[in-house]
């Protein structure tokens, strides 16, 4: 890429870097990101061996080791499905890559809209300013006091809602154990949910999985750093660390906001529009970096495909077997095959 | 890590299979079925050599079974109602008991020397084989019994209406050999009365082999893990989860097809669990860690029975025709299958709640 005339790169070269479907993490090259995908995504866990595709190891599982593939390793939650097949860039759904492309496009003038109002100067348009630039925001004591009580604020206010029963951006999808409601009739008229045993947690049995971690779309505490992350390193650095993604900052909206203007927007009103969108890409990717797993351990597999109609499929559930009382071994044996003969 | 292996058994049952049941001392394998015998396995050194050594002709279909004090012994419940003895060894049959209905569970409990049936009657028969001469104690459940399975110090029952009994095995031990069959009767009440933690009917019951708990399915594609300790501390660690469920073609309006969970069984060394459902395919779960495991190629047919081997080096895999609602045509002859994996070392194991 030859030597950068600035610290920060310009979008086209961040839109030129290869970039994972499944994780959506960037790279140097295609190289970088098919070992990658190879180590990260497409790893036999019970050999080790690594596959091309996700599909190869579907089948290496099924040959060898007699297994089910049931969804990609490590992948975002929504990118979890087998059902496209990647290798490298290729494969990956149009939307999807438009999706990426907005975004970096977003993070990108999100940052640089940032850095600016941090030194002041006007954001230079796209001829590149020669003001400090390359400065990186540093917080006063009170910018991050703030920034810390909106957060609070924020996570308490999401605990309040998941208090009352809302859901909360708790990244589920539709077959997780995360559906507290049935989506059945009731089996018989007054058929009463179990209710909790007097002086039982509020978690009763019947319901979900507890999420793992506290639940909100917001950022763990500990992933709030994130969005003050350094500017990626000068292409300078040693070609051989793996490239760091360049900073993402979000506001939420997917799409660079209409008259942007990098001094009317604070870092916090970009966090506090970004951490109302429930199911942000970013915010998968940062709880995935934080080794938070998304409230899902038991997802099937057949549910990990992207879907947008998640509520329609829910109200389409059909059961196989629906008696509630008599049990298919009692059915079984009123059939005349099994009849008893008496002697 | 060693592969692990599966393969088919030859000479499976003929009709439905509700239950596969490994021998306590060895890798024998007990199969009662609808087609009126009892099959017994022996699996050599691998999951491969297994064979069928020997079949038992009852004249009714065998609901369930499971082995006594040793390898040779078995008992069986009937769908003619009656509570079988038999030797392994010679084929020898005695009736213990009989219910006024069908016979759809029988459950030992090696700790206490019991035998426990339950039956469409809504009756426990409970014998107390520790005194052969005693007439079996006769306890009245409030609901059909589904399913039945015990711990080392615990019993659970699951039935109709969504009702759940925990027996305490001591107790009940205690109260048989202390007192006349009638008066043990009187003083035999439940330890623990729940409500099921699923909704719907439950299909199957399994005993964490550390006493701890308990898991339940339902016919509508979920599984419950839940704790006998009758703290607020435990019952809040209980929890259910979806899961043997298939997303139905678009063609045919999409939405989910729900399974009934058919089989339980919890390994007898790492704690962790199988369940196998209608849908074909065998999960393993880690209860500590709330994940599923593992999930096993498809099977041809509705998974209807699973047991892990007492050392948890096999799994016996049982797969008939499915249910369905409306069942009028039913028909699972000849569509039974039998398999039997073989685990590699650490294929079971959980990795804790960590
Ligand atoms: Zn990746
Ligand atoms: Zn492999």
């Amino acid at each position: 890429m030859g030597k950068k005339k600035r610290g920060h790169p310009d979008v086209e070269e961040l839109l030129a870097r290869p970039w994972c479907y499944y994780c959506e993490r960037d790279f140097e090259d295609l190289k970088l990101l098919i070992s990658h995908q190879k180590a990260k995504h497409f790893k036999c866990d019970r050999c080790g061996k690594r596959l091309n595709t996700a599909g190869g190891l579907s089948v290496h599982m099924n040959q060898v080791h007699k297994e089910t593939l049931d969804k990609v390793e490590n992948a975002l939650p929504n990118r979890q499905g087998l059902e496209i097949e990647i290798f490298g860039m290729e494969g990956v759904p149009e939307e999807i890559v438009q999706q990426h492309n907005q975004r970096i496009v977003t993070n990108f003038y999100t940052a640089q809209a940032e850095r600016h109002a941090a030194t002041g100067n006007p954001p230079p348009g796209h001829s590149g300013g020669q003001g400090p630039a390359k400065k990186i925001k540093i917080e006063t004591p009170d910018e991050i006091k703030r920034r810390l009580a909106e957060h609070r604020a924020k996570v308490a206010a999401q605990k309040a809602a998941a208090a009352n029963g809302g859901a909360v951006g708790i990244p589920t999808d539709g077959q997780s154990p995360g559906q507290v409601v049935s989506p059945f009739p009731p089996p018989q008229p007054g058929f009463p949910y179990p209710a909790p045993a007097a002086g039982a947690p509020p978690f009763a049995a019947g319901q979900p999985f507890p999420p793992a971690f506290p639940a909100g779309p917001s950022p763990p505490p500990g992933a709030a750093t994130a969005f003050n992350l350094p500017a990626r390193p000068p292409s300078g650095a040693p070609p051989s660390a793996l490239p760091q993604r360049p900073p993402y900052f979000y506001n939420g909206s997917g799409a660079p906001p209409p008259g942007f203007s990098g001094t009317s927007s604070t870092v916090d009103e970009l966090v506090a529009g970004a951490s109302r969108q429930g199911d942000d890409i970013d915010q998968l990717i940062r709880m995935a970096e934080a080794g938070i797993k998304p409230a899902k351990p038991a997802a099937p597999a057949e549910e990990t495909g992207e879907k947008k109609s998640k509520k329609d499929k829910e109200k389409n559930t059909r059961m196989v077997y629906g008696d509630t009382e008599i049990s298919p071994e009692e059915k079984l044996a009123l059939l005349p095959s099994y009849k008893l003969v008496e002697v | 890590m060693a592969p692990s292996t599966q393969f088919e058994v030859s000479q499976p049952p003929t009709d439905v299979v509700g239950t596969v049941v490994f021998a306590p001392n060895s890798n024998k394998l007990l199969v009662p079925s609808w087609d009126k015998s009892v099959y017994l396995y022996e699996v050599g050194d691998s999951a491969e050599d297994a064979k069928l050594v020997n079949s038992y002709e009852y004249r009714a279909p065998i609901l369930d079974a499971c082995f006594g004090a040793d390898d040779n012994e078995a008992f069986t419940a009937g769908l003619d109602r009656e509570v079988t003895r038999i030797d392994l060894s010679t084929g020898e049959k005695t009736t213990l008991s009989k219910h006024s209905e069908p016979v759809r569970c029988v459950v030992y409990s090696p700790e206490h020397r019991l035998l426990i049936s339950a039956s469409w009657d809504g009756t426990l028969h409970i014998h107390n084989l520790a005194a052969p001469d005693q007439s079996p104690v006769t306890v009245a459940l409030p609901g059909k019994p589904h399913a039945m399975a015990a711990s080392p110090s615990k019993l659970v029952v699951a039935m109709t209406a969504r009702l759940v009994h925990i027996y305490d095995l001591p107790s009940i031990a205690t109260a048989l050999s202390n007192s006349s069959s009638e008066a043990a009767a009187a003083s035999i009440q439940p330890w623990q009365q729940r409500e099921s933690s699923l909704k719907f009917l439950t299909r199957a019951v399994a005993c964490m082999p550390n006493d701890a708990g308990y898991a339940t399915s339902s016919i509508e594609g979920r599984v419950a893990v839940e704790w006998f300790e009758d703290t607020a501390e435990s019952q809040a660690r209980k929890y259910a989860f979806k899961c043997h469920r298939q997303t139905a073609p678009e063609e045919e309006g999409g939405g989910d097809i729900v399974y009934p969970v058919n089989a339980l069984t919890f390994h007898p060394v790492y704690g962790t669990f199988a369940s196998g459902g209608g849908d074909g395919t065998v999960a393993l779960w880690d209860a500590e860690a709330k994940r599923r495991m593992r999930q096993y190629q498809k099977f041809p047919d509705s998974v209807a029975a699973l047991g892990f081997s007492r050392d948890g080096k096999y799994l016996a895999i049982c797969v008939c025709a499915g249910f369905e609602t409306g069942m009028e045509n039913y028909d699972g002859k000849g569509k039974t299958k039998l398999f039997l994996r073989e685990l590699g070392e650490t294929e079971a194991k959980g990795k804790g709640a960590k």
